[in-house]
């Protein structure tokens, strides 16, 4: 890139890339499982445990927190396992595997573009499943959030560049869509496992909730518990889930191919 | 070593001494050619001969090993984001979202160039703007292909290249496309199109490079290489048996094949004229007399396997 880019080319730039964010979106319109899964799910669970925390008020296993109230994070990390590890590694793999990002790699556009319409896209529903999950966790079933919001802000970005990164990796690695959707099938299962979908860190307890602690998404729903009632994420989630974070980038950006 | 240190201003594609290994694999080895402005340059050869790498390599797609390309000047690797926006490039086997419908793709891919033309008239002119709002699954072959050419073509491309580009298409849609990359021509595009199909290349290149196992085998018309290989054929049937010694007397024969009671000679000139004349002075007629130009087909099969019997090592009888 020697020349200058003129003014004209910069609207240019802006013009293909709002272009590809509005196909981008159709297409996962006309395609609807990401989007089912990672606001769809997140919208089922919230009312499952809100009614689940009707049916049984008072806190669990001594931590002072109702059911809802613990599994507001754990809500929230799932919508993010599923866009960042289901839907977005078997895309952008599927793009690789007919060529659509060689196709566009052949234009002036360079089709890091592409995989950068795809992230927006998926934080976006990423933000939406926020929203819904604390409003509605909030104003519908009662729950006593109190969220910080630096505190929150924080925990939500971390746990998104953890468990996306991770999508990433898997991206990078596979080599076609059916071992990309066989993978992150399992590596989503063990997300939503060690995230305490079906059972949390603190009643199982030992070395398990240990496991749990230190796992990118169990990392991620601890520290997201905290901030949404107003307390600082403990250090050892943030340097948890930095350190997955550093590692799952370098392993993507050093595998990640274009063709 | 100066790149471009001398380009014809007429040419607007430069490659020379082109490697590209993979691993120990040497798929183009030492190629040179020069493409001049709004020609179509036919690129053929055997499957894995190495087209595709080479076209690779002009696009940029892949970086040589050694040797040079210019495009206008430009290197490919160097000079890429420059090169992509006058470049337009149809890949082989590549393909599109299952659901992006066929007027956003093109829209999409015109808003990639700085000056693309209008992506409705393109649709019209590629005759698919009636599939304008169908997902891409649902588009026939020739459909497909259709697209193909337009999001090489939407850009407004000075050069485009063209991989493969009636594979997987019946004989109407193949016409029709051939007549629209001559149509591409004549509104000043540069033209490079890889394929396997003698009759597409005779057809409509003016040039040919013809590419066997990596190698640059041969670089002219198609007329001139359907002769170079073979020439013209003349069988007939002798009023008395001829040996082959009198037949290869004759003026231009280069091949003298017997089947039953035919004779076909193979060579060049007005081979029938002096088969006939020379027979006719020994006393010999010839009847059932059948005559045709040598055609590219045999041209390319006489190349490649006789290339292919040098490259294993095999003798020449």
């Amino acid at each position: 890139m020697t020349s200058v880019p003129s003014e004209s080319k910069e609207k240019e730039s802006r013009g293909h890339f709002s272009e590809l964010l509005k196909v981008e979106g159709k297409l996962a319109l006309r395609e609807p499982t990401g989007l089912g899964m990672g606001i769809g799910l997140p919208i089922i669970l919230l009312v499952v445990f809100g009614l689940i925390g009707i049916a049984n008020p008072g806190n669990v296993a001594n931590t002072g927190y109702t059911v809802l109230d613990l599994y507001v994070p754990v809500i929230m990390v799932i919508g993010f396992i599923f866009l960042g590890i289901t839907s977005l590694p078997v895309t952008l793999v599927r793009y690789l595997e007919i060529g659509w990002l060689r196709r566009v790699s052949t234009t002036p556009v360079p089709p890091s573009r592409l995989l950068g319409a795809q992230l927006i896209l998926n934080l976006v529903l990423a933000l939406a499943a926020i929203l819904i999950v604390i409003f509605g966790s909030k104003f519908i079933f009662g729950a006593p959030l109190d969220v910080g919001i630096p505190y929150f802000v924080l925990s939500i970005v971390l746990s998104i560049a953890v468990i996306f990164s991770l999508g990433l990796v898997v991206a990078a690695l596979v080599p076609s869509q059916t071992v990309a959707t066989g993978l992150t099938g399992l590596l989503t299962f063990l997300l939503l496992f060690l995230s305490g979908l079906w059972v949390q860190p603190a009643q199982v307890g030992g070395p398990l909730a240990t496991i749990m602690y230190y796992s990118p998404s169990g990392a991620a729903a601890r520290a997201l518990l905290s901030s949404v009632f107003n307390a600082a994420p403990p250090l050892e989630t943030v340097v948890t889930m930095v350190t997955y974070t550093a590692i799952f980038a370098l392993l993507a950006i050093r595998y990640f191919r274009w063709e | 070593m100066p790149e471009d240190s001398h380009t014809d201003s007429d040419h607007v594609i430069t490659v020379q001494h082109l490697v590209k290994r993979y691993g120990g694999f040497v798929a183009v080895n030492d190629v040179s050619f020069s493409i001049r402005e709004k020609e179509i340059f036919g690129i053929i050869g055997p499957n894995g001969a190495g087209k595709t790498t080479t076209v690779e390599c002009i696009s940029g797609l892949r970086t040589p090993d050694s040797g040079s390309i210019s495009i206008c000047g430009l290197s490919p690797h160097k000079d890429r984001n420059k090169i992509r926006e006058f470049l337009g490039v149809q890949l082989q086997e590549s393909s599109m979202p299952p659901r992006l419908k066929v007027g956003e793709a093109v829209d999409l891919f015109a808003s990639f160039y700085p000056n693309p033309v209008n992506p409705d008239g393109l649709l019209e002119t590629l005759g698919i703007s009636h599939v304008k709002n169908s997902i891409y699954k649902k588009l026939s072959g020739g459909q497909k292909q259709r697209l193909s050419i337009a999001l090489a073509l939407v850009g407004n491309p000075k050069i485009a290249i063209l991989d493969e580009l009636t594979t997987g298409l019946d004989p109407e849609a193949r016409r029709e496309t051939w007549a629209l990359i001559e149509s591409i021509r004549d509104r000043g595009v540069t033209v490079i199109l890889v394929t396997h199909f003698m009759d597409e290349a005779e057809r409509l290149c003016d040039r040919l490079a013809l590419i066997n196992h990596g190698k640059l085998a041969v670089l002219d018309t198609p007329e001139a290489i359907a002769a170079l290989a073979g020439g013209n054929r003349v069988r007939f049937v002798p009023s008395q048996p001829v040996d082959d010694k009198t037949l290869y007397n004759i003026s231009g024969v280069v091949e003298v094949e017997r089947k039953e009671r035919y004779i076909t000679v193979t060579g060049t000139g007005d081979l029938a004229a002096s088969v006939i004349n020379s027979l006719a002075r020994i006393g010999v007629h010839v009847s059932d007399i059948e005559a045709r130009g040598g055609n590219l087909d045999d041209a390319f099969v006489k190349l490649t396997t006789h290339d292919a019997s040098n490259a294993s090592g095999g003798v020449q009888p």
